[in-house]
Formats: C-alpha cells, sequence, structure tokens
C-alpha cells in the first residue's frame, strides 16, 4: 500500500489544479462579497475624497493623520458599513459549505466531475455539512472556553512578573494552544467531509464518530499535511508583506489592487490544496474498493462522460467599486 | 502628563511583531552617590522641606517625620495655612473618584487601590501641637467625604518676612498604582506622597483637592530627605543622591537634596536595570539617569537619544536647563505611572520589542522632560491654567519631535504607515473643538477627553496657528521671553499672552478672544468652483484652450464662528497660480476671474497655516476628481472583508 503522506501534498496540488474552476468560481464569489461590502464605503468616501487635494495624503502614502481626520467626518459612520460586511460574510459561508460537497466529490474522483454531478453533490451534501458546522460550533465552545480560561491563568501569572515578555510568552502560548486544538477540531471535520462524501454518509453524528477515531488514529500524519502548508502560507504571506512594504510604492494605487487580490486568491487556494491533500491522503489511507471508486457518488445514474463546469468569468481583481 | 488616548493607540501597534530599534546602547552602571555643593538660589525658596522617611516594602507603607520651614513673603501676616494630603484621593468616596466614574469608568473599588497619608502628628515650633486644630476643607466641589486638603489655624499668625517650622509626623499608605503613584509588584513610585504646603498666590491661598484630571502647584524650595528603603533596592529622586549608607537591619539610607524644584518624588525598585550619560548644555553638564525595567534594557539608548536630542532643542530654543541632572524612570509593566513629570526626575513608558518605527517611547520623553520647563520651572498653576504647562508642552513637543524625526512621520514610521505628531494633537482637538475654552479650571471640563482635546490639542494647535500670525521664530523668541523672564515664578495666562504681544509687537486680542477664551470653531471651506465660458450663449461655440475666454468662480465659505483671515489659492489649467485674502469675516466670498483659461483647483489655507481649522477635506476643491484615495481605501476595505469572509469560510 502506498505510504499515505508520501507525496500527499504534491497530489493535493495537482488535484488543485485540475478543479481550478471550482477554486477560481470561490475566488469570484469571495471578490463579490468584497466588492458588495465596499460599495456603500465607496460611495460615502468618494463624495469627501474625490475633489479634495488632502486626498493626495492618503493616495500618494497612507497618512493615518488623514485617515483618522477621514473617520472623523460626520458622513463616515463605520456602522454604515460593518453589518452589510457582516452579512454578506455569513452569505459566503453559506456559499462555501453549498461549495465543499461538490469540491470533495470532484476531488475523491479519477476525473473531473461534470457541472451537473458537482452541483448534485453540492446539494446533496449540503444539508449534511450545515449539521456538520453546527456540531463543529458546539466543538469548538469548550475550545473557547478554555481559551478563555488559559488566559485568565496567563494573565494571573504574567500580573507577578516585572518582564513583558512572560506576559507576551504566555498570551503566544496560549494562542498556540488554542489554534492547536482549533485545528485538531478542523481536521476531524474536514476528515468527516471527506468520509461523508466517500461512504455517502447519510448519518452525521456517525460520520463523526468514525472520522473522530479516523483522526484521532492518524493525527500526526493528518497534522504533518496541516503543519507544511500552514508553514508555506505563512512563508508566503511573510514574503508578501515585505514585497508590499518595501517594492510597491503608495501611489501605485492599481498595482496595490492586483497585488492584494493575488494575495486573497492564493489563501483561498491554501485552503483547497489542504483540502485536496486531506482528501488524498483519506482514499490512501482508507482505499475503497475499485468498483465502488468509480461509481457514481450520488444515488442516481452516472454520468456517462466527463463534462466540466463552465469557465468562470475572468475575475478582474481591479475592479474598482468606486468608479 | 501624557494622554492615555496616544498611549492606547500606540500600545495597540506595539502588538505587531517588528524589529527593536538597535541603537548603541549606553553602557549601564551601578548608581554612584554624588556630592553637590549647594549652589546659588535660582528661585525664591519659599519652602524648605526636611524628611526623613523609611519605606516598608512589604506593607508599601512610608514611615516619615517632615519639618516645613515655611518663608512668609507674601507681605501680609498669615494664621491659615492649607496643606494637600494627594494620596487621600486613592479613597472610594474622594472627589478624585467620583470624577473618575463621572467619566464613565464603572470599575468596581479594590481594596489594593487605597491609599492615603494619616498626619499623626503637627507641630509648628513655639505654638505647640496642633493636631487637633486639623480641620479638612473641601474649596473645590464642597465633598465632605473627600480628605486631599487640610488647613490649620494657628494661634498667633507669621508676621511678613518671617518663618514658620511645621514639624509633621505621618505615615503614607501607597496604593497599587491606579493612576501617577503607588506601588506594583516591587515597584514604587512616590509622587505626592508628603503633606505639602499650598500656594500663596494672586492673593489668597491656592490649595486644590485631588482631581481626575488636574495635577500640581506648588512654591519652590529645597527639599532634603532622608530615605529609607532595603538595600537591594535601586532608587532614583528629585534629588542628588548626597550619600548611602547601609544599615545593619538590611536597609540603607539614602540623603538626597534638590534645590529650586517645587516637589519631591522618588522611586525605588530592585529590579531597574541603570544606565548612565551625560549631556553638555549651556548651563553645564547634565548627568542622565534611565532606570529601566528587565526586558526594555534595549530600549536605553531610545530613551537617552530622545532626551539627548530634547535636551539640546530646549537649550538651543527656549532656555537653558539649569539643573545637573535628569532622571527618566522606565515604570513597571501595568503601574499606571508612565508619562509623569516631576521635577529633574519623570516616568516615561514603552513595551518590549517595541518596534522603532513606533515612536511611543521617544514622544513620552520628549513630552515629559519639556514639563521640565513648562511646570518644572515655569510653574503655573496646573490646576486652574492646565494649557499653559501640558498645552504650550503639546505645542514645543510637536516642535521637538518634527526636528527629531520630520514632520510627517513624528509619531509613527512604520511599514509604510506615516503619522506626525502635530496630526495626532489636531485630532485630539477637532473631536471636542467647541466644548469648552482654555482657560477653564482643570476639573470643570465637560469630560475627560475634552480636557484633553482642549488642554493639549487645541492650544498646540492654537500655537501653531499662531506661528502663522507672527512667523515661528517670533513665536520661539516669545517662548523663550517668557520662560526666562518667569522661570521660578508662578505667571498667569495673561502673563504669557502679553508677552507674546510684546515680542511680536502686535495686538492679537482679536485672535486670543476666540482661540484662547472662547469656544469659537474654526473652519473654512471652498465651497464651489465653476469656470463658464463667457461666449456661453452663441450659437457653433467651440471651446479651446487658451483661446477661450472663461468667466469663472470660487465661492469659500465660513461654516465655523471663528473669524481668522486667510488666503485662497486658486490655479488655473494654463499653468498660472493666484493667492487671495480674504478676512474671513463674512459667511461666504467669491471671487470672479474673466480668463482664457479655467479653474482647475481652489484651495483655502495653502500653506497650512491654519493647523486650527478642524476640517481640512472642505480646504480645497479641484475640478477634475482623483479617485485614487477613493480606491486605496475601497481596497483596503474590499480585502479585509474577503479575508473575514475566508475566515469564516474555515468553518465551512
Amino acid at each position: 500500500m502506498e505510504t499515505p503522506t508520501k507525496g500527499v501534498l504534491a497530489a493535493g496540488a495537482r488535484l488543485l489544479l485540475r478543479g481550478w474552476r471550482v477554486l477560481v468560481w470561490a475566488y469570484v464569489v469571495n471578490l463579490l462579497v468584497g466588492i458588495v461590502a465596499a460599495l456603500p464605503l465607496a460611495a460615502t468616501i468618494s463624495g469627501i475624497l474625490d475633489h479634495s487635494l488632502e486626498a493626495e495624503r492618503l493616495a500618494k502614502g497612507f497618512d493615518l493623520g488623514a485617515f483618522f481626520g477621514l473617520l472623523m467626518q460626520p458622513e463616515v459612520t463605520m456602522s454604515n458599513f460593518v453589518p452589510g460586511s457582516f452579512f454578506v460574510s455569513l452569505l459566503y459561508l453559506v456559499f462555501m459549505v453549498f461549495l465543499t460537497g461538490g469540491l470533495l466529490a470532484d476531488y475523491r474522483r479519477d476525473q473531473r466531475l461534470s457541472f451537473g454531478a458537482f452541483l448534485d453533490a453540492c446539494g446533496t451534501f449540503f444539508w449534511r455539512f450545515v449539521r456538520l458546522l453546527l456540531f463543529m460550533l458546539l466543538a469548538m465552545v469548550p475550545v473557547g472556553i478554555l481559551f478563555d480560561l488559559l488566559n485568565r491563568g496567563a494573565a494571573k501569572i504574567a500580573r507577578n512578573s516585572p518582564r513583558d515578555s512572560v506576559n507576551y510568552s504566555l498570551v503566544l502560548g496560549c494562542m498556540v494552544i488554542t489554534a492547536l486544538l482549533f485545528f485538531a477540531i478542523r481536521l476531524w471535520f474536514d476528515v468527516a467531509q471527506i468520509r461523508a462524501v466517500a461512504e455517502n454518509e447519510p448519518k452525521i453524528r456517525r460520520a463523526l464518530g468514525k472520522a473522530f477515531r479516523m483522526t484521532i488514529g492518524n493525527f500526526f500524519s493528518l497534522f504533518w499535511i496541516l503543519l507544511r502548508i500552514g508553514i508555506v502560507a505563512l512563508a508566503g504571506s511573510a514574503a508578501a508583506l515585505w514585497f508590499f512594504v518595501k517594492v510597491i510604492r503608495p501611489e501605485q494605487v492599481g498595482l496595490t489592487i492586483v497585488f492584494c487580490q493575488v494575495f486573497v486568491f492564493c489563501w483561498l487556494a491554501i485552503r483547497f490544496w489542504l483540502r485536496a491533500s486531506e482528501t488524498v491522503w483519506y482514499q490512501r489511507k482508507f482505499p475503497a474498493p475499485a468498483a465502488f471508486a468509480e461509481a457514481p457518488i450520488l444515488p442516481g445514474p452516472a454520468e456517462s462522460e466527463p463534462l466540466s463546469l463552465p469557465a468562470p468569468p475572468l475575475a478582474t481583481p481591479s475592479g474598482d467599486t468606486s468608479a | 502628563m501624557s494622554r492615555r488616548l496616544v498611549c492606547a493607540a500606540l500600545y495597540a501597534a506595539l502588538l505587531l511583531p517588528a524589529g527593536v530599534a538597535a541603537p548603541p546602547a549606553p553602557r549601564p552602571s551601578q548608581a554612584a552617590p554624588t556630592t553637590t555643593a549647594p549652589r546659588t538660589a535660582l528661585s525664591e525658596r519659599v519652602v524648605a522641606y526636611q524628611i526623613d522617611a523609611r519605606l516598608d516594602a512589604q506593607k508599601k507603607i512610608i514611615t516619615a517625620t517632615e519639618t516645613l520651614t515655611y518663608r512668609n513673603l507674601t507681605g501680609q501676616p498669615l494664621q491659615t495655612f492649607p496643606f494637600h494630603l494627594f494620596l487621600n484621593g486613592f479613597q472610594p468616596e474622594s472627589t478624585f473618584f467620583r470624577e473618575i466614574r463621572q467619566n464613565g469608568n464603572r470599575g468596581p473599588w479594590e481594596e489594593k487601590h487605597r491609599g492615603g497619608i494619616e498626619v499623626k502628628s503637627l507641630e509648628v515650633a513655639g505654638q505647640g501641637n496642633l493636631t487637633s486644630a486639623i480641620e479638612f476643607i473641601q474649596p473645590d466641589d464642597g465633598n465632605p467625604k473627600d480628605k486631599t486638603v487640610f488647613q490649620v489655624r494657628l494661634p498667633k499668625a507669621v508676621p511678613p518676612g518671617a518663618s514658620v517650622e511645621f514639624r509633621i509626623a505621618f505615615e503614607s499608605k501607597l496604593p497599587e498604582t491606579l493612576a501617577r503613584t503607588g506601588y506594583k509588584r516591587d515597584f514604587i513610585f512616590a509622587a505626592q506622597w508628603f503633606p505639602k504646603v499650598g500656594v500663596w498666590w494672586r492673593g489668597a491661598w491656592n490649595c486644590h483637592q485631588f482631581h481626575y484630571t488636574t495635577e500640581f502647584f506648588a512654591d519652590f524650595g529645597t527639599y532634603d530627605v532622608k530615605l529609607t528603603v532595603p538595600q537591594n533596592y535601586i532608587v532614583g529622586s528629585s534629588g542628588d543622591e548626597l550619600s548611602s549608607v547601609a544599615n545593619p537591619d538590611g536597609t540603607k539610607t539614602l540623603t538626597l537634596r534638590g534645590e529650586d524644584i517645587h516637589d519631591f518624588a522618588w522611586t525605588a525598585d530592585p529590579d531597574y536595570r541603570v544606565f548612565e550619560d551625560s549631556w553638555q548644555g549651556s548651563a553645564g553638564a547634565v548627568k542622565i539617569r534611565a532606570l529601566m525595567q528587565p526586558d526594555h534594557e534595549s530600549q536605553a539608548a531610545r530613551y537617552i537619544n530622545a532626551l539627548k536630542g530634547t535636551l539640546d532643542r530646549f537649550d538651543r530654543w527656549y532656555g537653558p536647563y539649569p539643573y545637573n541632572r535628569i532622571t527618566v524612570v522606565d515604570p513597571a509593566r501595568g503601574s499606571a505611572a508612565g508619562g509623569m513629570e516631576y521635577p529633574t526626575l519623570f516616568t516615561a513608558g514603552t513595551s518590549w520589542l517595541t518596534p522603532a518605527g513606533l515612536r511611543l517611547p521617544e514622544l513620552v520623553v520628549e513630552h515629559e522632560f519639556g514639563h521640565q520647563y513648562w511646570y518644572g520651572m515655569v510653574a503655573s498653576n496646573e490646576f486652574e491654567d492646565a494649557w499653559l504647562d501640558e498645552g504650550i508642552n503639546s505645542y514645543t513637543e510637536v516642535k521637538i519631535m518634527d526636528s527629531l524625526f520630520g514632520s510627517k512621520t513624528s509619531a509613527i514610521n512604520l511599514w509604510g504607515l506615516t503619522f506626525g505628531d502635530s496630526d495626532f494633537q489636531r485630532l485630539t482637538y477637532a473631536v471636542v473643538a467647541d466644548t469648552d475654552p482654555m482657560v477653564r479650571s482643570g476639573w470643570q471640563f465637560m469630560t475627560g477627553n475634552a480636557y484633553g482635546g482642549v488642554t493639549y490639542g487645541k492650544t498646540a494647535m492654537v500655537l501653531l496657528t499662531l506661528e502663522g500670525i507672527i512667523g515661528e521664530e517670533t513665536l520661539r523668541r516669545a517662548l523663550r521671553t517668557y520662560f526666562m523672564r518667569y522661570r521660578f515664578t508662578h505667571p498667569t495666562e495673561e502673563d504669557f499672552l502679553k508677552t507674546v504681544e510684546e515680542v511680536s509687537g502686535q495686538n492679537l486680542r482679536w485672535f486670543f478672544d476666540q482661540a484662547v477664551y472662547g469656544t469659537q470653531v474654526l473652519d473654512y471651506s471652498v465651497h464651489r468652483i465653476l469656470s463658464d465660458p463667457v461666449d456661453w450663449f452663441a450659437e457653433e461655440r467651440e471651446e479651446k484652450k487658451g483661446v477661450t475666454l472663461y468667466r469663472s468662480h470660487v465661492v469659500v465659505r465660513r461654516l465655523g464662528d471663528f473669524i481668522f483671515p486667510v488666503e485662497v489659492e486658486i490655479k488655473f489649467d494654463n499653468g498660472e497660480t493666484l493667492r487671495e485674502k480674504w478676512d474671513g469675516k463674512d459667511r461666504w466670498t467669491r471671487f470672479t476671474y474673466v480668463k482664457k483659461a479655467k479653474v482647475v483647483s481652489a484651495t483655502v489655507d495653502p500653506g497650512r497655516k491654519v493647523p486650527l481649522d478642524r476640517n481640512l477635506f472642505n480646504n480645497s476643491v479641484t475640478r477634475e476628481p482623483d479617485p485614487a484615495a477613493t480606491r486605496k481605501l475601497s481596497n483596503v476595505w474590499r480585502v479585509l472583508v474577503q479575508m473575514f469572509a475566508q475566515a469564516l469560510a474555515w468553518l465551512a
């Protein structure tokens, strides 16, 4: 049997590339969310900035004096922008819950799913994944409580130390522990989702129980996948930040917009890469019988020939809301 | 005192990881006693305090005896003497706490914050024990529970020119620091820790209660302090350390002397790391001492370099620093004692890994050192005329920070983000521009924020605007004259304003009446610009650049009630630039031009000489829109929302 973790990232990356259309669709929707959220802000501030020379302090640099001065304008009220942005972000979450079923079904197949089959998978698993999401939120509650307790304990220890570093280290330690727990839970639910798709498991609690045992039994190999991808993401982010600060000039607004969208796209791709790698790992670890693997995931007739998702419209990262 | 607002804002940024500043660090050293010969008196030396104090480091209690010799230079007999007991403010029913609650702080009372001074006995030489004659008074608000001021009536009045000697035994219980003074773990900061006599000023005693926003006011004199602390404690104080003697009981007694100062604060902490340096000024050498917390050693150089730069500019611009020492104290983490000034000693504030581009340590050092001039030597009444020290000091802070780090980057220059100190001052003012006049007593402002915004920010903006009227160099000369004339005295606001008028040779009442004594808001704006072809009615008309004749209008408005003459710059598309002057009295004015060019833009105050203008975005109008800034900020928001949405989608 193939070692489950060997070459799993490369195989995951190949899957990611094969399913690039789904990634681009997810990005386009993400971009739309951002555009919709930024529209009211752009409409408001354009009335203040577009005909004012003071705006140069923001366009040709990022002067916090001008920025806070802008925030003090009576028209600029954050409560006008934040709730709407939060709402569209929630819609994006719903969209991604919907998309995940099709994405995982696509990743577990040797060939790309047809558009219809993809949508069928999305619809079939949507409510199952909604239930999984609710279970995951429940599982997060103890983690939140633990984080709070750890923080209180850390604060108590730090209060008795004259050293800042003790305080920072303890806070960082709490965050790392909590993040590890969060990721452990996320891995558990990732496996549950993959298993739900692979086995077409309708009973979510049973899927969760089995996924829990699978995750616990293979935690380190799963975590190794997550850790390597996480390191790539963090290193890439650091490099991006360096590039943004050192290379892009403040007045290069168009380039800034493009660069930021590339960054956003890469973060989305990272998540998809992890999903693909986990799916590869699962398939290697728990190979299904050949006939089963090739069988349709869903009840109903298999597609006679692979079809592809329609190519998404070209994303226009620089599409500005203020024009 | 430095503002909590800037601290909060800048400390928030401290959480961002970044490299620390690493200028060459001064060499750590062991504190060594020095011997200082008495100097020629610089002040009238109204008071002479001799205090023998012992710190119980476990109980945080100071047990002391105080001998105060008061010289009656008032020109009239004095029979009643008021004294401050500031530490009694740290009691739940005090005026200090009443004002904290009034400002919206709803935290529960914690017994660890209780502090106080108990006068065990009070004798007056030749007049007997007057302990029973002590009477608590509340001159500011009549709160009978406030015990921060007491008075004692002597059986015999002290004649003019004579002296009186008070012998007071007292015990000071330090609070865990909530503001300015107290302890945190082993860190001790003892300020306002002893009974201090009020000031005879403007023909009456001036001895205010301890307030949330106000600070201190006292007479100049000498302080001879014997301080006994555990031997492992490192001490900094407002005085020269004349000797240090180890005692058999594990303590040591320091002999400290301060001359021509009006307060005496000290600090002790076994964890201090000591860094020393020196600076040569026009009045002689100054010994610099930085008492740093563990983890902050690498930032001692930042403190000291900022201090030297500040000393240098104060010395050149405003007058000599006459003391031979200055101590900067890095307070303990979470002590709430940072950003306070005392004679020849002040507290700063920083955090582990503060990046070099975040200039909070430098800013606090500059501001608190500035108080050595505007409070320490020019000892205006901080209760009643806080703008004379905090406000003038905020102005000089802007000038010096700009000089040291550049006007656009004097507060923050980090990862492409910039923030000038003058902008910071302007923002604090802009939110409370019309609440209170500058001349209001500190505790009478609408809120703590109004006090801060007007006293610090508005004063700084008023003086920066004054620069535009009389010239930067003239204002500098006026400040120098004010310093040299009123150092070691208690000047009033009129003393300052008249000095400015005298040096500038201008009658500035029209400005002072609005800016200093009034609450008028200054806001001028370009309402609209318009260029219309003169032959707009002609058929088959064709507009050609440089040929077509346009009638252009520029409308400028006064939106606020502050009347100020302004300059307006009008630019045309043929490259021509015009400067117009408007007295600003009417609510609006219109400039009309007939030229073969269209107006491109109009700007009120193009030279940025009126920072008192509350809203700078409406100061200009361009014909063509430039959406770059809108695009940039929209992009920031868009990306933030996208990333937030992605973070949420991790739950999917």
